[in-house]
């Protein structure tokens, strides 16, 4: 049988469920005001309560996960704040990658590639504006001076933007690219499991790789 | 269709409220009592206006203001309802379509439609929408002037006048063609100017592309608590003309790149793949 390398932790699994379902929800609530045809949909503000609900998710899932998994949390937080001139090289490589199956040039990753670890950036960047611009409009409508909540509205839009496009990357790049063989490159495992296979993390992920396989030796001797 | 209009002349205006009463009337909208613990039911805060301001229930309301001009007192009377702007920021924020300019000019809503986001609240330079809001769920509802087009209670489809300027006992509020009310409003302006009062003003002949209530003033507007050159806010101009549109662009490019991508990677994968490529 195939070997495995353990890729995310259960807590991780959940939350990353979590967040993929309330953003979806999110996105597709607030999508329909940019579609004046659409209208008609958030009539009677229901699709503003669900879009209520979901952000409670999208908030809180993270606020549970952090205290419980504290060291999780720090390193995930410096990764996506390290970043250094081997990024540069992964970008330089990226475009030969993804468009002409070109592998020669791509410098070997760590356990988050350099276009993984941006989207991640993005995920806390934005996921905090989204939190901070969004609680003000919803709890402080009638009592915050008007043109903070129309930079509010400008803002969450921006923020939007940004990771509603980001969103079918992410998406794209996981599951539909033709390089991405979902069953084979372990998207779904790693989603559904937290597992790859060891030859998808020597071939993908050669840094990550060879620091669990030494953490691994240095156990068992 | 020419373009309707009320002119209200505040020089003309006793400040009887008629219009007030006719207006929660006609559009059945019920009369606010504001309760307190204590069993008081109305506070004298020293002035003759009521309510205390514009509600989902009153969309019109007369405001008083005392204005000392040459040594003596004023007592000067200012119509506080939608102006119904050509330029509407509330129509332009406006996401679900709700709010829209009628056929003949003014600003109606299909309050069905309304999904009480509440940016027209936010936008209109006169503040003057309001809505009912539940600050947990956010459910709420948009109210403002309908120009009496709210369906059913239709007085403009009718061929009536609306039912403020039908109550009106002192011919300050008078409905027309605008074009006719242009030029009746600039008349009487420069009576007042020919009387003395060297600041008459027509309010809303230019102000935001036109209003469709226009003010007779014997002063400058803001004498009469009226925003001098109202404009549409910058960050409505900033976020319906440029950022949605650059929201479309980016969404749309990435799309159609992923797309592109996908074609050209597929072909790439299997020219590659021909000569026996190893195992990813």
């Amino acid at each position: 049988m195939e070997t495995e390398i353990e890729r995310y932790r259960k807590p991780t699994r959940i939350l990353h469920w979590i967040h993929a379902g309330a953003f979806v929800a999110l996105f597709l609530t607030g999508l329909i005001l940019f579609v004046p045809p659409l209208g008609f949909l958030a009539q009677d503000s229901w699709t503003r309560v669900i879009h209520r609900v979901a952000a409670i998710l999208f908030v809180v899932a993270p606020l549970i996960y952090i205290p419980l998994n504290w060291k999780a949390t720090l390193r995930g937080i410096k990764d996506a704040f390290s970043w250094g001139g081997k990024d540069m090289g992964w970008m330089q490589a990226a475009p030969r990658y993804y468009f002409l199956s070109d592998e020669e040039a791509m410098p070997p990753q760590e356990h988050m590639n350099t276009g993984q670890k941006l989207w991640w950036l993005m995920v806390i960047v934005f996921g905090v504006i989204f939190a901070i611009t969004g609680v003000i409009m919803w709890f402080a409508k009638t009592a915050a001076p008007i043109a903070l909540l129309q930079w509010m509205v400008i803002i969450h839009d921006v923020a939007f933007i940004a990771t509603g496009s980001m969103l079918f990357v992410h998406i794209y790049l996981s599951v539909v690219h033709p390089l991405m063989r979902p069953l084979r490159t372990g998207a779904w495992s790693s989603m559904a499991r937290g597992k790859v296979s060891a030859d998808y993390a020597r071939s993908h992920h050669a840094k990550w790789y060879d620091r669990v396989s030494k953490e691994k030796e240095a156990e068992l001797h | 269709m020419a373009d309707k209009a009320i002119l209200y002349d505040a020089t003309k205006c006793t400040a009887c409220r008629g219009c007030q009463a006719a207006c929660k009337q006609w559009n059945e909208n019920d009369e606010v009592i504001p309760e307190e613990e204590n069993g008081v039911k109305s506070v004298n805060w020293g002035s003759y206006e009521n309510p205390p301001d514009l509600s989902p229930q009153t969309w019109l309301k007369m405001e008083f203001r005392e204005v000392e001009r040459e040594g003596k007192v004023d007592w000067l009377f200012t119509r506080r309802a939608c102006m119904h702007c050509s330029d509407a920021a509330c129509v332009k924020v406006c996401p679900t379509g709700a709010l829209y300019h009628h056929e003949l000019g003014f600003v109606a809503y299909d309050k069905d439609l309304c999904s009480g986001c509440g940016y027209c609240v936010d936008f209109c330079p006169f503040h003057i929408p309001r809505s009912q809001r539940d600050l947990l769920t956010g459910v709420a509802k948009m109210d403002k002037c309908t120009f009496c087009t709210t369906p059913g209670l239709d007085r403009i489809a009718a061929g009536y006048e609306p039912a403020c300027v039908k109550t009106c006992p002192t011919g300050a509020l008078i409905y027309g063609d605008r074009n006719e009310l242009v030029a009746e409003g600039k008349k009487r302006v420069q009576s007042l100017k020919t009387k003395g009062y060297s600041n008459a003003y027509l309010y809303g002949d230019k102000e935001l592309g036109g209003l469709h209530v226009m003010y007779v003033l014997s002063d400058s507007p803001e004498v009469y608590g009226l925003p001098v050159n109202p404009q549409v806010p910058a960050a409505a101009i900033a976020w319906q003309d440029v950022i949605q549109p650059l929201g479309w662009a980016v969404g749309g490019l990435t799309i159609l790149g992923l797309g592109l991508n996908y074609l050209i990677a597929r072909e790439a994968k299997l020219t590659k793949e021909l000569p026996g490529k190893k195992e990813e």
